[in-house]
């Protein structure tokens, strides 16, 4: 029988206690329809805890949420707006204090969790005696922190581990994001304790286990406790660190703060007890959080990445209007957009001319069944297959809503198949090209439909990246945008959309640094230099390793086809010589072919190819990781702009997105515009034109640039 | 022969040396950064021309093992260039750093060096790296006992009253309540901060204003149970059959603290000092250490400050101030005891019973605080000593240039 309910004064916590069972149920109800971790929570729980501490006849604590999830953390407003270390010093303390309150209360505290508890939730979580969860794969646990460029801070460096030890701890936490759990994997992890099958089922459990334990206190609380093996300044744990380290290192190039931070704090929080440990971590906490890297990351990969995919400022269709879509050339790229298409509920048709291909793209679609739809029963996974018509027949395509042409890059060839396929659609039909440079105004000069013709440019594997980039033409109209956000958004990917010129923004920015880096080659920079001075950098890929990727001969190709476009760029002549040498008189094609850049066995780099060394000159007296990464970054954040001015880029953010989710940007730096206001716009333009004077003429300070400079603008407000 | 001067000398704070103490947070090769980066801070000399760094640390296991002296000075953004290496001997080890770089100076092998010190206490116990000393044998064949029953026994033998010891206390804590309130250390100590800069420990923390003869003569005494009930005072007998019953007087309140902190010295040629335009705040005179009877462990200051002047040509007189360990009450007393020395030239800001006694640090703790005290009265010849683990003592004789 429960004799009281009330909530906290600001309503954060409802309040109910039992006087049968003498158990105390929190829960948390922020207003939003999240319980996020900001003042109100801290205050309320704060007060939740006392009136819970001050019920006669109290045996136990359960912390329940009365939202969807269970709580998601630190309120992000809160956290970027925070430049005083200070402040944030003391706020932090407060909070840690709160859920240490909770752990030495003196009865149990079972944590509820009927939602997915990330972060500073589910550090909350770590701090009761007892997590029990719904066994439902769609409750996700962990501390994704260090995406956003800071570690968690309110114990979970230091909890985890002495949970389920350093090794899987520091896993879960470097990984941030991906690190991740969904509940039943998490149960095997030992990041929650039980599994139930239903919220009653959970209320059960929680009710016994307080029974079961009254005098609960934390392992860690307990005298003589130790990690589990192997223990932070133990023998044995001294390979594991280096261990870690060496893995972060490979990981992130050094180019990140918050994993080598959050290795710190697991070691040496582990190397005292946890109040003191507290304040390590704290101060860890507090120095990543206040600094540019977290500022930067934060802005792009939480702002910017939302804004982008609740579709803020795009336009919105009434109806999408799409069921059937159909998708022209069955590749690896096609197969694969065709699956992502069924995956999410549409009608697809693989289209393609050569048996072997449909053969091919059927495999590929069973084979990412098997990997990604894990969730899926047998018959699940038969619908989902059952959803794709691979065919060489043109007669299926009829009545498609939308076409995704993904044949070879020939304007030509894109304009027939236009034509052809073009009167089988139904009507009203979308006409999207998946080109990942030829100008969407001259495809559409194939169709009868123009204002119905986009840019629907994915990257590969379309399964796992994330990005969309959408190219409307000239006469591209507002509802088919609409309509094709409506496709990205039921397709879950991040769009951007941006204006139609050669190769649009993503490609565009991603040549200029593969050439950038054949140009370096060819100017004598040591190969295996390039490459980890752009990943020194940031990058998440050498510019060698995927310039061999995407093929050299598909890269030579490219610039051919775009001196059409953009005429010949000079400057660049030696590094593409260098180009059309490795693939016209030394065969070296890429990573398919074994030989590109680098040596392959069996689809293994080996190394790379020691002939590079007689096609390219000595070695240039200025060199250097610092050097080389600086140039491999400006020369994409020059391109970035040019974007902006040309007005490819419509929004600033758009650049920033696709930089990082497309192609790779660097992003510790929150994106190229971002890496230009950091560096200050009249320092980057002096760099540059340093850089012009010195390597070319392609790194020319755009016109946009030198005024922002001269008018004190950046691309994103300060904080 | 060429002369060693001392350039500048900075220490940190020192922190109750136990988990709840102001450095616990602190790990010992920062600690000892601190104060390695802040004395290349205020003299702003290329870390590469440094060409040996010698810091004193006593208990070289867990944190403190891998010659921390060489992470540290990485750690500090000292060029890899500066090499640098770990000296144990024991309570002396700061001191015996100093006096190592000195020596290379003298010697004429190196021309800048950085010496000092390092002890967190509360992070890394003292006897954990246990050792050669409480090895079955060496215990049964050379015989040593906790270091608390050698100064009482010293106490004993001195006749030293329980009285005598609490009063030297509490001078202590007043000489160094008064000199911190004076500002006397503003110019040595660095504050320890995070790296946003927010404090962790700003001043000494050790100190107790509140100190009374009350206070101090109620404190139980610390060996007494261990000696009688354990029979540990019965071992000393081996040496000092005549000693009966050892009379039990030193506390927590009148023996050394157990501290975290850490110092660094500039040592160099005078050459080099006007090559990089520094000025020399004093020159090293003698640096000598000998040994004593290792039961008795307590007396060694005695015979190496004979030996210092002797090494130096000096008489007990030429010194003008003296800073000797405060190890436990009855080894300073038993110096101004042996000397016949007034206690106002000796431990005149206080010493290890107030302040705290940071094992590998304190050596050079004390030659900071005494530059200090020297400066402080314009006096201008000094001597540090200090008693040693295992029977020994080191001095150096220093005078203001």
């Amino acid at each position: 029988m429960t004799t009281e309910i009330k909530t906290t004064d600001n309503g954060a916590v409802q309040l109910a206690f039992d006087a049968d069972t003498g158990i105390a149920t929190l829960t948390m109800a922020m207003e939003g329809g999240h319980n996020k971790i900001n003042e109100s929570f801290g205050v309320g729980l704060e007060q939740a805890i006392g009136w819970a501490l001050a019920q006669e006849g109290l045996k136990g604590i359960i912390l329940a949420s009365a939202h969807r999830d269970w709580c998601v953390g630190a309120d992000i407003d809160m956290l970027y707006g925070e430049r005083d270390a200070a402040a944030l010093y003391e706020r932090v303390r407060r909070l840690q204090l709160g859920y240490r309150q909770l752990e030495t209360c003196g009865v149990p505290v079972v944590a509820a969790l009927t939602g997915s508890a990330l972060g500073g939730g589910y550090e909350l979580a770590l701090s009761c005696h007892r997590r029990i969860a719904l066994d439902d794969a769609r409750i996700q646990l962990g501390l994704p922190e260090v995406s956003l460029g800071v570690i968690p801070g309110a114990g979970g460096c230091l909890r985890l581990p002495r949970l389920i030890g350093v090794q899987p701890a520091m896993e879960i936490i470097a990984a941030g994001q991906m690190g991740l759990k969904r509940a039943p994997k998490a149960a095997a992890m030992g990041m929650v304790d039980e599994l139930c099958d239903g919220p009653e089922a959970l209320r059960a459990a929680a009710e016994k286990w307080i029974a079961d334990n009254p005098s609960a206190r934390q392992p860690w609380d307990e005298k003589g406790f130790s990690f589990p093996p192997p223990a932070p300044g133990t023998e044995a744990a001294r390979d594991l660190m280096t261990g870690v380290c060496a893995f972060i290192n490979k990981r992130t190039a050094g180019a990140y703060l918050a994993p080598q931070v959050a290795a710190r704090a697991v070691y040496e929080g582990g190397m005292i007890n946890i109040d003191r440990a507290l304040e390590v971590e704290a101060r860890l906490f507090v120095n990543l959080a206040v600094g540019d890297q977290c500022k930067d990351m934060i802005r792009t990969l939480w702002y910017h990445k939302n804004a982008a995919d609740k579709h803020e400022g795009l336009p919105h269709a009434e109806e999408q209007g799409i069921q059937k879509v159909g998708i022209l050339g069955a590749g690896m790229m096609g197969a694969a957009l065709g699956w992502v298409c069924a995956r999410s509920g549409y009608d697809v048709v693989l289209k393609d001319i050569k048996q072997e291909q449909v053969d091919a793209a059927r495999a590929h679609c069973e084979k990412l069944t098997a990997k990604g739809a894990k969730h899926l029963d047998d018959a699940g996974r038969a619908e989902l297959l059952g959803r794709i018509n691979v065919t060489l027949e043109l007669e299926d395509l009829r009545g498609c809503d939308l076409i995704i042409e993904a044949v070879f890059e020939d304007i030509g060839l894109k304009h027939r198949v236009t034509k052809e396929i073009e009167p089988l659609l139904a009507e009203d039909a979308i006409w999207a090209s998946n080109t990942s440079a030829l100008p969407i105004t001259d495809l559409a000069q194939a169709s009868a439909h123009p204002e119905r013709f986009i840019g629907l440019h994915f990257f590969s594997p379309v399964e796992k990246m994330p990005l969309l980039e959408i190219i409307t033409g000239e006469e591209t109209d507002e509802r088919t945008l609409g309509r094709c956000l409506a496709f990205t958004r039921q397709i879950k990917k991040t769009p951007i959309v941006v204006g139609d010129s050669y190769a649009f923004y993503t490609s565009r920015v991603f040549s200029s640094y593969l050439m950038e880096a054949v140009q370096l080659l060819a100017e004598g920079h040591e190969p295996a230099l390039i490459e980890w001075a752009a990943r020194a950098a940031g990058m998440v890929v050498g510019p060698l390793q995927v310039f061999d990727e995407v093929t050299l001969s598909l890269v030579r190709h490219a610039m051919e086809a775009g001196k059409e476009y953009v005429g010949d760029k000079p400057d660049y002549a030696p590094g593409a010589e260098l180009l059309c040498k490795l693939v016209d008189e030394h065969e070296r094609h890429g990573k398919a072919a074994g030989k590109g850049f680098y040596d392959y066995e069996g689809g293994k780099r080996r190394g790379f190819w020691p002939g590079l060394g007689d096609l390219t000159p000595e070695v240039p007296a200025e060199t250097g990781n610092e050097l080389l990464g600086q140039r491999l970054l400006m020369m994409q954040c020059c391109e970035a702009v040019r974007c902006v001015e040309e007005g490819v880029i419509k929004r600033p953010r758009d650049a920033e997105v696709g930089g990082i989710f497309g192609i790779g940007f660097a992003p510790n730096t929150g994106g190229p515009l971002s890496y230009l206001d950091r560096m200050g716009i009249p320092e980057a333009v002096e760099l540059l034109s340093t850089y012009a004077d010195k390597y070319g003429p392609r790194y020319t300070p755009p016109k946009l640039l030198v005024d922002m400079a001269e008018k004190g603008e950046t691309f994103f407000d300060k904080v | 022969m060429a002369e060693a001067y001392i350039f500048d000398a900075v220490r940190t704070p020192r922190g109750v040396g136990k988990d709840k103490g102001g450095l616990h947070t602190v790990r010992p090769v920062d600690l000892l950064g601190v104060a390695l980066k802040a004395l290349q801070r205020r003299n702003g000399f290329d870390t590469a021309e440094v060409e040996d760094m010698a810091m004193g640390c006593v208990t070289q296991t867990g944190e403190q093992g891998t010659c921390i002296a060489r992470f540290a000075g990485l750690e500090a953004g000292y060029h890899y260039k500066a090499p640098a290496y770990t000296v144990n001997r024991f309570c002396a080890s700061g001191l015996q750093a100093v006096n190592l770089a000195a020596a290379q100076v003298a010697a004429g092998w190196a021309d800048l060096v950085v010496a000092g010190g390092v002890e967190s206490m509360s992070r890394v116990k003292m006897g954990s790296d246990v050792g050669a000393m409480f090895d079955a044998a060496t215990q049964l064949r050379i015989g040593s006992v906790p270091q608390g029953i050698s100064a009482d026994l010293l106490a004993t033998l001195r006749g030293i009253s329980r009285d005598d010891v609490d009063r030297f206390a509490l001078q202590s804590q007043q000489r160094a309540v008064a000199a911190m309130e004076r500002g006397s250390f503003d110019r040595s100590v660095v504050p320890v901060r995070d790296e946003s800069g927010l404090p962790i420990l700003e001043k000494d923390e050790y100190p107790r204003p509140d100190s009374s003869l009350e206070g101090l003569s109620g404190l139980k005494a610390s060996f007494e149970m261990m000696g009688v009930q354990f029979g540990l005072d019965a071992m000393t007998r081996k040496v000092y059959p005549e000693v009966d019953r050892i009379n039990h007087v030193h506390t927590a309140g009148n023996s050394s603290g157990i501290v975290d902190g850490a110092a660094a010295l500039l040592l160099g040629s005078k050459e080099k000092g006007e090559a990089l335009g520094l000025k020399p705040r004093a020159r090293v005179v003698s640096a000598v250490s000998t040994g004593d009877e290792p039961l008795l462990m307590l007396t060694g200051p005695l015979p190496a400050t004979r030996l210092a002047l002797d090494k130096a040509g000096m008489q007990l007189s030429d010194v003008d101030l003296f800073e000797v360990n405060e190890a436990f009450a009855a080894v300073t007393l038993t110096y101004l005891q042996e000397f016949d020395l007034s206690d106002d030239r000796v431990n005149v800001n206080g010493g290890s019973i107030a302040l705290g006694h940071p094992l590998g640090a304190t050596g050079a703790v004390l030659l900071n605080t005494l530059l200090d005290v020297l400066e402080e009265q314009d006096k201008s010849v000094g001597l540090v000593t200090l008693c040693i683990g295992g029977g020994m003592g080191t001095a150096t004789i220093i005078e203001r240039v």
